[in-house]
Parts: structure tokens; C-alpha cells; sequence
């Protein structure tokens, strides 16, 4: 073993001719001062010279051997017919069934599987449902669907009793034909119909201001229903006096505007 | 003729065009491969196996294989550091396949058979021993170690060329040719003064 800095490395590399010349020229300098690297070196030439010795052996027996024959010889040995080049597709096919892919492959279907078995779970209609129900709608939608439907109905409600009343207010002191065709007329039988239906969605929503109203127009309606055809002068009063009582005309524009400013 | 690594572009070339007729199963191309590289894989094999016939049938697999495996060689690819190490490869299997017939003892008896230093014997004698402790404990040596030094003194192939072939680093490779000189000296040191 050498005793000083130089590495054991470093003398390969100089006993084969790998260092730059002036690193060379520092190692063959130094081999004059230390006696310990020049054992060194001295025992590597004579390691590399048994390694060359065995090349020369080598070059020996490679100087044996009938090269221009060993190529035909080698290829006599090759299957008969001409190997079909395999095409690129068939390539591919053995690379990706080759055996160390067949894990990698069995995951993936294994992750298939199971994500399929997931995702039908996630997105499976709910069974209390039925299976005919093409879709599903919460129950605050629906609440808040109904209660938009009653305050349009009750607007308009609102909107043909208004037109109804004036026609009223209209009508000459002397009544007459003219007073009981309005008074008697389609649109008063209309909206005693409609009130029927919006009875229960004012209960249901609590509007007790809009029902209030509409029940008084309701009594007006059915007064003016039954009126006969030739009605007289003090009856038409009646009835303004009435309308004009129970300041209808105001209240509906007030709960007109509410309900207006409430949509849904 | 253009440098590249060492290496031409025009060998590249030509072996490109050589192992695109392989592929079609053109036999002269394969010839021509095998003339030009099997002294090579003969020098690699023989190194391992130090048997003339054992060496011949690594060349004649080797070039069966290279046959069989053409149309895994892609073009541009270092096609001798791909032929070396379906070499080194059959090698490593038939030197396994060997070691295990013989008796693992063989290469430490032949070694303590060694006459010591200084015994009264004739110097072409003590020379003849002395080449076959060499060959037992290169024969010993870690397989890597065995490669590396075959391809750097008897391939006289250069560390790059050497870590091209067996796809390693070249300072892996220095490595292992310094760790077999290193192998070879400690088992070769009580016998030093017979190789002087």
C-alpha cells in the first residue's frame, strides 16, 4: 500500500495513459522522491503485465479460429425460411401483454371496476321515488313554486276586481240596463269563481291582508249577483256606498304594490 | 469520416442500413454483421470463460440472438454497446451455469497450491503458476468487476466506451476497474515476487 497522498487511482490512470501531461510529468517526478509509489507502481506494471499476457494468449487463440467461415456457419444455423419482420402492430401487442405489464393491466381494470361500481352507486335515483320519476324537485322548491303561483293568481285577482269596481263607481245613480249588464255581467261571475280557488292557498301561505281583501270583494261580487235586471237607482247607491265605505279601490292598489314588491 | 464519441457516424449509418435488412430476414446483412463484430464478442467471451470453444459458442448464441432480437434494435441506438451486452448477458447465464458444475473450492486450492515466494523452483514454472493464480482470481472476481476489467485490458476499450455498453456511469466504471485491480492485487500480493 502506498504511504503518501497520491491515490492508488491516480497510478492506474498513469499506467494507462489517462492523466494530462503535466499531471504525468508531477507523478514521474514524484516516483524519484518515494520509494513507496514506486513499489506501487512497480507491482501494478506487473499486475497489467499478467492482464497483457493473458491478451497476448488471447490474440493467440483468436488467430486459431476461421473467422470467414464462423459467419456462414452461424447463419446456417438460422431458421430455413426468411423471418417475417414482425409488423409494428404485433410489436406493440407484445410489449403491452408482456408479462411485466400484466400487474399494471390487472390494476387498471381492477380501478375500472370499481370507479364503474362507484359512480353507478353515486348517481343511482333514490329508491323511495320510483322508478318512473323523471325528476326530482325539493320540497322548499315546490313550497316556493306555489306560493309565486298564489301571488300572481291573487294579483290578477286583484287587477279584474279594480276594473270591476270602477265599472261600478260608473255606473249613472239612475241604474237602469246600463248599471245591470256590468253588474250582472260575465267577469262578476268570473271572479267568484277564482276566489273559490284562491280560498285555500291564502289560508296555506298566511297572506291574511290579500285574503281579508278578497273576501270583501268577494261579498261586493256576490251582491252585485244578485241583483235583478232592472235595478234600481237607490240600489246602485247602495253599492257605491259600499265600495266607497270600505275604501276597496285603496286597498287593492296597497296590496296590489306589496305583492308586487314580493315576488318570489 | 465525422467524429462522434469516439465513434463514427458512418460505422452508425452502415449498421443502421445492415440491421434494417436483418429485420427483413436478409441473411447476407447478417453475415456481414458477424464478420465484422465477432472477434469482438470471441475477446469478451474468452475472457470469461478462458476456453476457446466455450468463447466460440457465446459468439455463435450471440448472433443467433442479435437474429432473433432485430426488431428490438432501434435505429441511432449504440448497436455495439446493444450486441455487448446480449454477450455479457449469455456470458453471465453460462458462467453461472458453469461455477455451479464445478467444485467453488477449485480456484482457493489452486491458489494455496501456489508454491511460495522464494521456493526453489524453475522460473518458467513459477511464470506458468503464476498465469493460473491470475486467471483463478480474475475468475473470482465480482462479476461487474470481471466485465470491466476484460473490456478495459483485453477489449482495450476505453471507460466511456465501457460505461456505453453496459449502461452505467463512467465514474461507476472506474470504480469497479479500480476496486478488481485492488481485488486482483490483495489475493496476487504474497505472490508478487513471482511475477518480478
Amino acid at each position: 500500500m502506498s504511504a503518501c497522498e497520491i491515490r492508488r487511482d491516480e497510478w492506474i490512470a498513469f499506467l494507462g495513459r489517462e492523466l494530462d501531461a503535466d499531471r504525468d510529468k508531477a507523478l514521474l517526478g514524484h516516483l524519484d522522491s518515494c520509494r513507496s509509489c514506486r513499489d506501487e507502481v512497480e507491482a501494478l506494471r506487473v499486475l497489467f503485465g499478467e492482464a497483457d499476457a493473458l491478451g497476448e494468449e488471447t490474440r493467440a487463440v483468436l488467430a486459431s479460429v476461421d473467422w470467414e467461415a464462423l459467419p456462414s456457419r452461424i447463419a446456417a444455423r438460422l431458421p430455413e425460411q426468411d423471418r417475417p419482420t414482425p409488423r409494428p402492430a404485433a410489436r406493440l401487442r407484445a410489449l403491452v401483454w408482456s408479462p411485466r405489464l400484466r400487474p399494471a393491466w390487472a390494476g387498471l381494470l381492477a380501478g375500472i371496476i370499481l370507479g364503474g361500481a362507484a359512480v353507478f352507486f353515486a348517481l343511482r335515483k333514490p329508491s323511495g321515488r320510483g322508478a318512473t320519476a323523471d325528476f326530482f324537485a325539493s320540497a322548499d322548491f315546490l313550497d316556493r313554486v306555489e306560493l309565486e303561483l298564489t301571488r300572481r293568481q291573487t294579483l290578477d285577482y286583484l287587477d279584474k276586481s279594480q276594473y270591476l269596481i270602477l265599472d261600478v263607481l260608473e255606473t249613472p245613480a239612475g241604474g237602469g240596463r246600463a248599471g245591470s249588464s256590468a253588474l250582472a255581467s260575465r267577469e262578476a261571475r268570473d271572479l267568484i269563481t277564482r276566489k273559490k280557488y284562491l280560498n285555500p292557498q291564502l289560508d296555506r301561505f298566511r297572506m291574511a291582508k290579500a285574503k281579508d281583501l278578497c273576501d270583501q270583494i268577494e261579498l261586493l261580487v256576490f251582491e252585485l249577483t244578485q241583483l235583478s235586471p232592472e235595478v234600481s237607482a237607490a240600489e246602485v247607491g247602495r253599492i257605491q256606498a259600499m265600495v266607497r265605505d270600505w275604501q276597496l279601490l285603496m286597498k287593492i292598489r296597497l296590496v296590489k304594490k306589496e305583492l308586487e314588491q314580493s315576488e318570489v | 469520416m465525422e467524429h462522434r464519441d469516439g465513434r463514427t457516424v458512418g460505422v452508425d449509418r452502415e449498421i443502421s442500413a445492415l440491421m434494417a435488412r436483418v429485420k427483413e430476414g436478409d441473411k447476407d446483412a447478417f453475415q456481414d454483421i458477424t464478420r465484422q463484430y465477432q472477434r469482438k464478442v470471441f475477446v469478451l467471451a474468452y475472457a470469461f470463460f478462458r476456453d476457446r470453444e466455450e468463447a466460440l459458442d457465446i459468439v455463435q448464441e450471440t448472433f443467433l440472438r442479435l437474429y432473433e432480437k432485430a426488431a428490438l434494435f432501434r435505429e441511432g441506438e449504440d448497436f455495439q454497446g446493444w450486441l455487448f451486452r446480449i454477450a455479457r448477458n449469455l456470458c453471465i447465464d453460462s458462467y453461472r451455469r458453469a461455477r455451479h458444475r464445478r467444485a467453488d473450492h477449485v480456484a482457493d486450492a489452486r491458489i494455496e497450491a501456489l508454491p511460495a515466494e522464494g521456493a526453489d523452483c524453475e522460473d518458467a514454472e513459477r511464470r506458468s503458476d503464476l498465469r493460473a493464480l491470475f486467471r483463478a482470481v480474475l475468475d473470482r472476481l465480482a462479476d461487474k468487476q470481471r466485465t470491466v476489467f476484460v473490456m478495459k485490458h483485453y477489449n482495450e476499450m476505453p471507460y466511456q466506451e465501457i460505461a456505453r455498453t453496459l449502461g452505467i456511469a463512467v465514474g461507476t466504471v472506474k470504480s469497479l476497474h479500480f476496486k478488481a485491480v485492488r481485488n486482483l492485487r490483495k489475493h496476487l500480493e504474497p505472490h508478487m515476487g513471482m511475477m518480478s
